[in-house]
């Protein structure tokens, strides 16, 4: 009995030794000074894997060609530093990554995490590390706002597109205004991102005395059958929140094959005309197409040399801009701390105080003064024509 | 009247799928004992050969053979390539554990899974794959059919639950009416006495595999011609699949079709009439049922032990 508690005894001791060096290993990572003359490195929590592989792909390339091409006209020398976090794997693979990249004492900023679920399971750790984490393309509303009295991001958390509470009521708005709804079915994946998305959709078609449907399926769904079954046969749109476009793509020819009506309208993570070309249906985004702003020529030409064959997506350009948001932040830094970096918290200080002026997605860019989320950014939606390619509506 | 008649038409195919992995599990665990669970990464790839051979036959876009011809010979690629798959897996990860401790084999299996999923996923990537059926003849497989009431029960469905039936009958005539369905049956019986009798075991096993293995590529095929395929989907559908087998009796053949049409009717009311939220959990709900009720499953027999 007494070797029993002496024993637990001990594990605990070990173990508060064990927490404290770590808190103080971290705190220590966070205020030590770092030489801008050397690498510094960024890292990038961001899907390389799973259904939504395609969209941390798309994003990784451009994230390589910004800091190719950025980094050395800023006097910077800078790593990438990927690391993947399956949608399917949840807020462990994104706990994992970031654990990772906060142990690296060369680590001075992160660009995204690229998912909701990621940033909400991860920005507690990178704000106590002293990281800034600038995402192109986490859209809850609750990671930079306080909504129900709950926040899920930190001070250090920043995005360079808007959120949902600008995405739910554009897309409500536009099937209320311009297709007439009466009757909307809503579905949701059991995840941060769709959750906040359906909410803000809903919410917007209630007030707008829209009757609402709410379906939901798990992330690991992929036969939708039952789901459509479920939907009214005389619903009009099914708003499809998905970060699977494969998976927008079932369901709207699932619901052909049951002969509903209803169209679907999926969010910015449904957004791939490859996987997801039903004609009739809806997709929205944070980003226009850059190949048709004049002043981007060039950064689309370049990108496209490096990266041959590959067409311009709609999640790539705001990474580049975000990685250019995180470099001059390190710019800023390194400027005020008189070549070196005082501390990762020296970026975190910075990053609000960037102003672009030829912003990649058009117009120029700054954050808003009352939150970590862009000024006046806007939703764009698009409709899938009958040759599968995205046209902008009017 | 229409959602349960629909309902039963989702379940029919969800069901169908799900036998045909769950008469690989049993087909393979009444010969050998041991619970193959890289059966559901075979499907998987038998879902990726047959979206190569897809691609290969000019795609569904725009085939160079009639649309019957092309869903034929990407079912029989996907069958044979999973076939040899089976072989190669039984030879190597299964053969040379067959007199060790029975959890030797099981870990084996395991670990077959990942070497399995981690392949595809470093040869081909996580984007999903998909067949696009729709476009096979402007999308004749979705709009035809048949009409039960209001149900429009599209062609894609008939082909599918079809399909599969003819797939449990074929093999249930095998290994029922076949002096090799024999062999597999005194096999799984006694494989000792099976040996002295004159049987060749090691034939018999490989021939298992290579039943279980083609079945598995066979639902692979059909699943994708529904739903996109990935990597990934081999875990989730294995499990079911497993769990279908273990409801109808893990080693009876007819109990495996039982099972994964149960399966497959419980996954569909439940989404439909109950909560899309709740039908994994019901699934596994029944699972935990037969084990303290019935362990031995439907159409098992139950383990008697000479005391």
């Amino acid at each position: 009995m007494k070797k029993a508690i002496g024993l637990a005894l001990a594990v605990l001791v070990a173990a508060t030794v064990a927490t404290t060096a770590e808190g103080s290993r971290r705190a220590a990572a966070a205020s030590a000074a770092i030489g801008c003359n050397g690498t510094m490195k960024i890292g990038f929590p961001t899907p390389l894997t799973g259904g939504a592989g395609f969209l941390g792909n798309e994003q990784m390339s451009w994230a390589k060609y910004a800091v190719k091409t950025l980094a050395p006209r800023l006097g910077l020398k800078i790593q990438l530093v990927p690391g993947d976090t399956p949608v399917e794997q949840g807020a462990g693979a994104a706990t994992t990554v970031a654990q990772k990249f906060i142990a690296d004492k060369k680590m001075v900023a992160i660009i995204g995490p690229s998912t909701s679920g990621a940033v909400a399971a991860s920005s507690t750790a990178f704000a106590a590390a002293g990281l800034a984490h600038v995402s192109p393309s986490a859209t809850r509303t609750s990671l930079t706002q306080t909504v129900d009295g709950k926040k899920e991001g930190t001070s250090s958390f920043f995005r360079v597109v808007p959120g949902d509470y600008v995405q739910g009521p554009t897309d409500a708005n536009y099937m209320v205004k311009t297709l007439k709804v009466s009757k909307v079915a809503i579905m949701d994946f059991q995840e941060p991102y769709s959750v906040g998305l359906a909410d803000a959709v809903e919410k917007t078609l209630k007030a707008a005395r829209v009757s609402t449907t709410r379906l939901s399926a798990s992330n690991t769904t992929t036969d939708y059958s039952a789901f459509v079954t479920r939907v009214p046969s005389d619903a009009d749109i099914v708003f499809f929140p998905t970060q699977k476009p494969g998976d927008a793509q079932t369901f709207a020819q699932q619901l052909i094959e049951q002969g509903k009506k209803a169209k679907v309208f999926g969010g910015d993570g449904s957004n791939n005309s490859e996987q997801f070309k039903v004609p009739g249906s809806y997709v929205s985004n944070f980003a226009p197409d850059i190949t048709k702003v004049p002043r981007d020529k060039a950064i689309v030409a370049g990108w496209k040399k490096a990266n041959p064959g590959k067409e311009v997506g709609s999640f790539g350009p705001p990474t580049y801009g975000a990685v250019e948001v995180v470099l001059r932040a390190i710019k800023l830094g390194c400027n005020a701390g008189g070549g070196k970096l005082a501390s990762r918290k020296a970026v975190v200080r910075q990053v609000k105080k960037v102003r672009i002026k030829n912003w990649i997605l058009g117009g120029s860019f700054r954050f808003s003064t009352k939150s970590n989320d862009p000024l006046n950014a806007k939703f764009y939606i698009f409709k899938i024509a009958s040759n599968g390619s995205y046209q902008p509506v009017p | 009247m229409d959602t349960f008649i629909q309902l039963t038409v989702d379940a029919l195919t969800l069901g169908s799928v799900y036998a045909l992995i769950a008469l690989g599990y049993t087909l393979v665990y009444g010969v050998l004992k041991l619970l193959n669970f890289a059966h559901g990464d075979v499907f998987m790839v038998g879902s990726f050969i047959g979206f190569g051979v897809l691609q290969l036959l000019g795609g569904a876009a725009d085939p160079i053979v009639p649309v019957w011809l092309l869903i034929l010979l990407v079912t029989f690629a996907a069958m044979a390539g999973c076939a040899a798959l089976g072989v190669v897996i039984e030879r190597f990860a299964y053969r040379p554990l067959r007199d060790a401790p029975r959890i030797a084999p099981l870990i084996s299996a395991l670990g077959v899974s990942f070497f399995l999923a981690n392949s595809m996923q470093l040869l081909f990537g996580a984007a999903p794959r998909n067949y696009d059926t729709f476009s096979l003849s402007d999308g004749a497989l979705y709009l035809r059919g048949f009409d039960v009431g209001n149900v429009k029960v599209p062609l894609l469905r008939i082909v599918t639950v079809l399909a599969a039936f003819v797939l449990m009958i074929t093999l249930w005539v095998l290994v029922n009416r076949t002096r090799t369905g024999k062999a597999m049956r005194a096999t799984s019986f006694d494989r000792e006495a099976a040996a002295m009798m004159g049987i060749d075991i090691d034939r018999v096993i490989v021939f298992t595999f290579v039943l279980g293995s083609a079945l598995a590529g066979a639902a692979g095929v059909l699943f994708a011609l529904r739903v996109p395929t990935a990597v990934s989907i081999g875990f989730i559908a294995g499990l079911k699949g497993f769990i279908a087998a273990v409801i109808g009796g893990i080693g009876s053949i007819p109990g495996a079709m039982a099972g994964g049409l149960i399966l497959g009717f419980a996954e569909a009311f439940t989404q439909g009439y109950i909560s899309t939220r709740w039908s994994d959990l019901l699934v596994f709900v029944i699972l935990i049922v037969f084990m303290l009720f019935r362990p031995q499953g439907l159409f098992g027999t139950p383990d008697i032990k000479k005391v």
